[in-house]
């Protein structure tokens, strides 16, 4: 079964087509890696997944549950509360990690499980015992966001998207904003993830990352899949000329 | 423990300073009354005050007697005061050259002032009717009946002797009498700074023309209920409802006959000059206790400062709480329209709404509500509370609007991106933080909003600043009463900010 499917998407800003006719699958447990220079609308493609962007055309479906819905060239959503249950499905981590800088951390985990899901509390601050100390910051449970690394404020993010008990996680460039020796904490996590079998989709600049963790690595560029196959078929022998130019920029 | 007793200390040190400054705002304005005397014109006869100063209660006969010289070749000048001893103070300062005002009020201000004189040529006579609406032709028929019947009794002469010929205190005040009172209330406007006719003693508004307006009650058997308003204001509240009659020693003139209507006369009076002799040898100069103890110990005086105070603070936490909630509600409506679109029509409303009241001024939103929109209400605090309440929130919606736009938009994706709605995201996420970056602006809205109630006195609510009016009224002391209340706004303005900054402090706690 797929987690996720996406079909002929197509968006555009102001006349502009930033996506044109993506189609994509990803099965559980299987980690998907985006590659592609800026501008080639990977992360709008994350956005659209996530329905914080309105899809112009295409169709989206979660567990086999229609999101969205393509009808010749406009799209329906599903009512909100189809769309309250899907949204359950996936949990997104972004580039600058929007924490919420008013709560601690504890409570940046747990407020949306107690109240969005209304889980019993005892069992959420639990669970979120257990997923701070699996991102080694069991130290660091009463501590403000701003008190915090970068590095570890992305962890506290992903601790919190993982509170939600998704299906899959989205990462948009989770480790862009992050200082180089910042950088290999967070990886280390998503590493970690990929080996309990979370079913992840990333946005990536870092190519030897991908290549280490990925099952399958998509080649984006102008608002198109150019190249998508496993690591050593599209970053190690990539057969199509845009990604072996990017690739080459990226030095790899 | 010590840093907290070094802030207490420099909160003390500005205030004290405060004082210090407005004190001695106060000695130089006494200094400079006394020296700039040298353009003043010798007024002996009704003949002189052309091309003079000459002061006058706005709205009064003396008033309308005043324009007939008004922008004359000699250049006459006519400066209009809400309040006879507001002209009086002025004329003790040698603002201006004299005062045209009625005959029984002057008396009693040259009796308090020895400097005052009042010419003996008389300006003119006229006669004092009760005012009341043109509608009301049964209960004006009743109230003329009710006089003459106070007139062959004798208790208006009683009356009347009690205020006006009453040296040896020989003649007793008029007592209610104790009838049913089943036939309603009578609704009296009056203008609570005219001794004899009307003033306040020991916190009531007493005075000739109250106590005859309780015997014609008593003869009509209904309740009496005394509403204090600016003079001007009578003929408005009578016509538009607020009192059922005027009594405030209204001159019957030509012009108001084309509004109102008037009852029998009660009395005649004359328009008087009071021209400032200079002479100060009669003069006792108080010392500051005698003074204090003028003002505020005497009479009870210092009640109205308490009552006012009391208002001014129910005003304030009133439209306060009004105006955070409603200003809460209009900038939600309006960036959730400006983000996610819906809600037009509720959107267009607010922002007519605020354009409306940030657009005007707040007296004269306190007086729209007071007399058209609000006109069945006649609690005076309520009105206020609401106009006050109506005009803070369009400031408070403006201040959270900057506020929630201001928070970084990655917070509502990431709300949302967890599964919260987007009234869930804005309550839990974007307002807290909105909160802490705007509180420094609310705060200052809210002192705004504490001195904005001195406008009150407009429609005759006791606030702190109609406290020291009416104690000003009666004391002919300026200084006193209003450093007093200047010294009160000024607490309350440190109390409140020192509080704000505490809770400030807490709420930063999270952020570097």
């Amino acid at each position: 079964m797929s987690i996720l499917e996406i079909n002929k998407l197509k968006k555009s800003f102001d006349g502009i087509e930033v996506l044109k006719d993506i189609s994509l699958k990803v099965k559980e447990g299987e980690v998907v890696s985006i590659i592609g220079p800026s501008g080639s609308g990977k992360s709008t493609l994350l956005r659209c997944a996530t329905l914080l962007e309105k899809m112009d055309e295409g169709s989206l479906l979660y567990c086999d549950e229609v999101a969205v819905k393509d009808v010749g060239g406009a799209t329906i959503y599903a009512p909100k509360n189809e769309l309250r249950h899907i949204k359950e499905y996936f949990g997104l981590v972004f580039q600058n990690y929007n924490l919420f800088p008013h709560l601690s951390v504890m409570k940046n985990i747990c407020d949306a499980p107690i109240s969005v899901q209304k889980r019993d509390k005892e069992e959420v601050k639990q669970e979120a015992e257990r997923l701070l100390e699996k991102m080694g910051l069991e130290d660091k449970k009463e501590a403000y966001p701003f008190q915090l690394s970068g590095g570890q404020r992305q962890r506290v993010a992903i601790a919190r998207a993982l509170a939600m008990n998704p299906k899959m996680l989205f990462f948009d460039e989770p480790t862009s904003a992050l200082d180089p020796e910042l950088t290999q904490e967070v990886l280390k996590v998503l590493k970690d993830l990929a080996k309990d079998k979370m079913t992840m989709v990333i946005v990536t600049h870092e190519i030897e990352f991908a290549r280490n963790i990925s099952d399958r690595v998509i080649f984006m560029d102008g608002g198109v899949i150019i190249e998508e196959g496993t690591p050593s078929e599209v970053i190690e022998n990539p057969s199509n000329e845009r990604t072996k130019s990017f690739l080459t920029k990226m030095k790899v | 423990m010590k840093k907290n007793r070094t802030r207490k200390n420099r909160l003390l040190a500005i205030f004290i300073i405060g004082l210090i400054c407005v004190t001695t705002f106060a000695a130089i304005g006494c200094g400079k009354s006394t020296e700039d005397t040298k353009d003043k014109k010798v007024i002996e006869s009704v003949d002189d005050i052309e091309g003079t100063r000459i002061g006058v209660q706005s709205g009064t006969t003396g008033a309308i007697y005043a324009e007939d010289y008004e922008g004359d070749e000699a250049g006459t000048i006519v400066e209009r005061y809400n309040k006879g001893a507001d002209a009086i103070q002025s004329l003790k300062l040698n603002k201006i050259d004299c005062v045209i005002i009625d005959e029984l009020p002057a008396l009693e201000y040259v009796a308090r002032n020895p400097e005052l004189a009042i010419l003996d040529e008389e300006f003119t006579l006229e006669e004092y009717a009760m005012c009341i609406d043109k509608s009301s032709t049964a209960l004006k028929l009743q109230i003329n009946d009710a006089l003459k019947e106070l007139r062959d009794n004798g208790i208006y002469d009683q009356i009347v002797d009690y205020y006006i010929n009453n040296e040896d205190g020989s003649v007793e005040k008029y007592v209610p009498k104790d009838v049913s009172r089943d036939n309603g209330t009578l609704i009296v406007a009056t203008n609570a700074a005219f001794p004899p006719y009307e003033f306040y003693s020991e916190g009531k508004v007493t005075g000739l023309d109250m106590d005859l307006s309780q015997a014609v009650c008593d003869i009509l058997g209904m309740k009496l209920q005394i509403e204090d308003m600016e003079f001007d204001s009578i003929i408005v509240a009578v016509t538009s409802g607020k009192a059922d009659v005027g009594v405030a020693g209204m001159t019957v003139t030509e012009d108001r006959l084309k509004n109102i209507d008037f009852t029998d006369s009660y009395t005649t009076s004359k328009q008087v000059i009071v021209v400032n002799t200079g002479s100060t040898q009669d003069i006792e100069t108080l010392s500051f206790v005698e003074k204090f103890k003028q003002n505020f110990i005497d009479d009870n005086r210092y009640e109205y400062l308490l009552t006012g105070f009391r208002n001014t603070i129910i005003i304030t936490i009133g439209a306060v709480i009004i105006g955070i909630i409603l200003g809460f509600l209009i900038a939600m409506v309006r960036t959730t329209h400006d983000r996610i679109g819906g809600l037009t029509i509720i959107n267009a409303i607010c922002r007519v709404y605020v354009t409306i009241i940030r657009g005007t001024p707040a007296m004269v939103q306190l007086l729209i509500m007071f007399y058209i929109i609000l006109a069945a209400v006649n609690n005076k605090i309520v009105v206020a509370v609401i106009a006050f309440g109506l005009n803070s929130a369009a400031y408070v919606s403006e201040i959270v609007r900057s506020g929630i736009m201001a928070v970084d938009p990655g917070q509502m994706e990431a709300g949302q991106s967890l599964g919260m709605t987007y009234n869930m995201t804005m309550i839990r996420v974007i307002l807290p933080q909105a909160v802490k970056n705007i509180l420094p602006a609310l705060c200052n809205e809210l002192i705004s909003l504490i001195k904005e109630t001195s406008i009150s006195g407009y429609i005759g609510l006791i606030d702190l600043t109609k406290g020291a009016d009416i104690i000003r009224s009666n004391t002919y002391e300026a200084t006193m009463p209003l450093l007093a209340i200047a010294l009160i706004y000024l607490a309350i303005v440190m109390i409140l900010t020192g509080f704000v900054h505490k809770l400030e402090k807490r709420l930063r706690n999270n952020e570097r």
